[in-house]
């Protein structure tokens, strides 16, 4: 297994290489001059020249990339082109609301979806099962920003219940803190459950077939532990796979949703970044994220083995 | 019987409801299994024998199917009218049974131990850890060597002869009344087949539990059972104690099986062939139309008029031989 882990750990490498090489060219190569937005609306293409060589955005495109790489290799993501500070330094001020924001979506989401959906396979084809599968086809469909201004117009226009916007940090107290993430949280976690949810429905159905669940019904067991020990541990290596896979989908819900909600985190940064055509920030914040995903598809592989004894590296 | 019957169905009717219509899986059956008895249910693939197995333990997916008519008696309470959670509590406890395929009856998630020490703490009222002790008193009795390491053993580990001891293990964990056993050796090789019959008869003398076994090899029958039911497209034919059975079969039913069995004791000629396997000619009758009169006259080469428009009555031959046949002299 420490083995499994490590040589996992070494195949990352790659996979983070060919994601540095992408971002790195995917930007120089898209349309728009860097340079001129930097100067400014009215520059002369005297001062646009002086800006590209300030920047070294006038030398060869692959001596730009072994200056970035080289850096990057030391922990250093380069300076904004704007503000001048650097990129790691504005993501660590932006990086706690990402985190409490996501972080609260996934056990929300998890925690509720994965019940609902073995409710649904348990009551399959009835009324719970089939009212439960049409909101999470709604929920599937409906883009992440429209639910946000619904829930945004009842629930803190309306109703004021809940603040428009904004996001307070866990030092300003616990319930400031909380309350500020729960709309954001629900609008961004919606489509995740309702994937999460139909998996796991699909998913108990079909082990909810298998002659072991027989067996365990022929040993007088109780419903909750034949659906939850027996049926939903076997189901659970779809389901997990599916909620790593969401988390490409949170990230990108990320931001959205702290757009919509005006929340300072590295998805307001990302939108930022990428109006500018700042470099540093956005290579930088698309490095992160694929680290993260990668992170997360590691630890679901290596939790695979936890789940099925079958399965052994 | 009567007196010393612990289970008596009467009667049953399952049904299941399908696109072609209502399927009468089991229309009509009825028998009795005495304490500490082997009774065996033969007949072929889609007869009725698996369903009737399930009924008994009230199992029929109630979105599919259902008993629709009948009695089924265990020590005296009336099943079909108990509470689902009172069904629980005798599944696995009093009336426990066993699969067919034991490469897919066990949980492949979980270790052995905890699949039979679950069973024990559902219905024994005992902590984990005795239930622990007890999974691995039953591994020893069923005869897997090193008990204490096989607990700990998923079932991906282990052999299907050792999983179907493993499913014994598990159903006789709670000195169950009555084992039902469902084609418990079919998927196994022929010399695994005699090891795990010889061990459900060793272990039912031991312990007194009747055993219900279904089976359509009629080799099984011979040499594990007291008793036989024959059942055909739902409905019983015949049923004797075994002997009886194979001395003298009645039924047109009972006997086209017997003259299938493959015999090696029949010379072969001079050119050296032996007489061809006797078939029984036509085929199984589609349930989902109600049968009127004896279900195998279409296939019956005694068959008569009144065979085709009036279902037989049982009539006794003796010594607990009953038939239901028109043609049959007694």
């Amino acid at each position: 297994m420490t083995a499994y882990i490590i040589r996992r750990l070494f195949a990352t490498l790659p996979v983070m290489a060919v994601v540095a090489l992408f971002v790195f060219f995917l930007l120089r190569l898209a349309p728009g001059d860097p340079a001129a937005i930097i100067a400014g609306d009215d520059a002369t293409t005297e001062a646009i020249e002086a800006v590209r060589m300030k920047l070294g955005l006038d030398r060869p495109l692959v001596e730009q990339f072994v200056v970035w790489v080289w850096a990057l290799l030391q922990g250093d993501l380069g300076v904004s082109i704007f503000s001048n500070l650097p990129v790691t330094r504005l993501m660590a001020q932006r990086v706690e609301p990402t985190i409490a924001l996501t972080l609260s979506t996934l056990v929300v989401a998890v925690s509720l979806a994965i019940p609902i959906g073995v409710v649904a396979a348990w009551k399959a084809r009835k009324l719970v099962d089939r009212v439960v599968m049409g909101f999470a086809v709604l929920g599937f469909a409906m883009p992440v920003f429209v639910l946000a201004y619904v829930l945004i117009y009842f629930f803190a226009v309306q109703w004021q219940l809940l603040p428009v916007q904004g996001y307070q940090p866990m030092s300003a107290g616990l319930w400031p803190f909380v309350e500020s993430l729960i709309l954001p949280s629900v609008a961004l976690g919606v489509t995740y459950m309702a994937l999460i949810a139909r998996i796991t429905r699909a998913s108990m159905l079909e082990v909810l077939q298998q002659d072991y669940i027989r067996t365990a019904n022929a040993k007088g067991l109780a419903t909750d532990r034949v659906l939850l020990l027996h049926a939903l541990k076997n189901a659970s290596v779809p389901i997990v796979t599916v909620i790593g896979i969401g988390i490409a989908l949170l990230i990108s819900g990320v931001v959205i949703t702290e757009t919509v909600f005006n929340i300072p985190g590295l998805g307001r940064l990302t939108v930022d970044a990428v109006l500018k055509r700042d470099y540093p920030i956005v290579q930088g914040l698309i490095l992160v994220f694929a680290g993260v995903k990668v992170v997360v598809n590691l630890i679901i592989d290596i939790s695979y083995a936890f789940l099925d004894p079958r399965i052994r590296y | 019987m009567g007196v010393s019957a612990i289970l008596e169905v009467r009667d049953l009717h399952t049904q299941f409801n399908t696109l072609d219509g209502v399927v009468r899986a089991v229309d009509g059956v009825s028998f009795d299994v005495a304490r500490g008895e082997t009774l065996g249910i033969v007949g072929e693939s889609g007869c009725g024998k698996s369903v009737t197995a399930l009924s008994i333990l009230r199992l029929i997916p109630p979105e599919t199917g259902r008993i629709a008519q009948g009695s089924i008696r265990f020590e005296g309470n009336e099943l079909t009218h108990l509470s689902e959670q009172q069904m629980k509590s005798l599944r696995g406890h009093r009336i426990s049974m066993i699969f067919q395929e034991p490469m897919t009856s066990l949980n492949p998630v979980l270790t052995v131990g905890t699949q039979i020490a679950e069973n024990v703490v559902r219905h024994m009222n005992v902590s984990w850890a005795a239930a622990r002790d007890r999974a691995r008193e039953m591994l020893d009795l069923v005869r897997i060597a090193d008990a204490r390491r096989r607990l700990d053993e998923y079932p991906h580990q282990l052999s299907g002869g050792m999983r179907q001891r493993v499913m014994i293990a598990m159903a006789l964990s709670c000195d169950p009344q009555v084992l039902i056993a469902d084609e418990p050796t079919t998927a196994l090789d022929v010399t695994i087949q005699a090891q795990i019959l010889d061990l459900m008869i060793e272990l039912k003398e031991k312990t007194g539990t009747a055993i219900v076994l279904i089976t359509h090899d009629l080799g099984v029958v011979a040499e594990t059972t007291e008793r036989v039911v024959v059942m055909y497209a739902g409905r019983k034919v015949e049923e004797a104690p075994v002997e009886a059975l194979f001395e003298n079969p009645l039924h047109p039913y009972t006997r086209g099986l017997m003259r299938a069995i493959p015999r090696l004791d029949v010379e072969a000629d001079a050119a050296g062939t032996r007489p061809r396997l006797q078939e029984i000619p036509g085929l199984v009758p589609i349930l989902t139309q109600p049968i009127v009169g004896c279900a195998f006259a279409a296939r019956c080469e005694l068959a008569t008029d009144r065979c085709r428009a009036t279902l037989p009555p049982f009539v006794d031959a003796g010594g607990g031989h009953t038939v239901a046949c028109w043609e049959v002299k007694l």
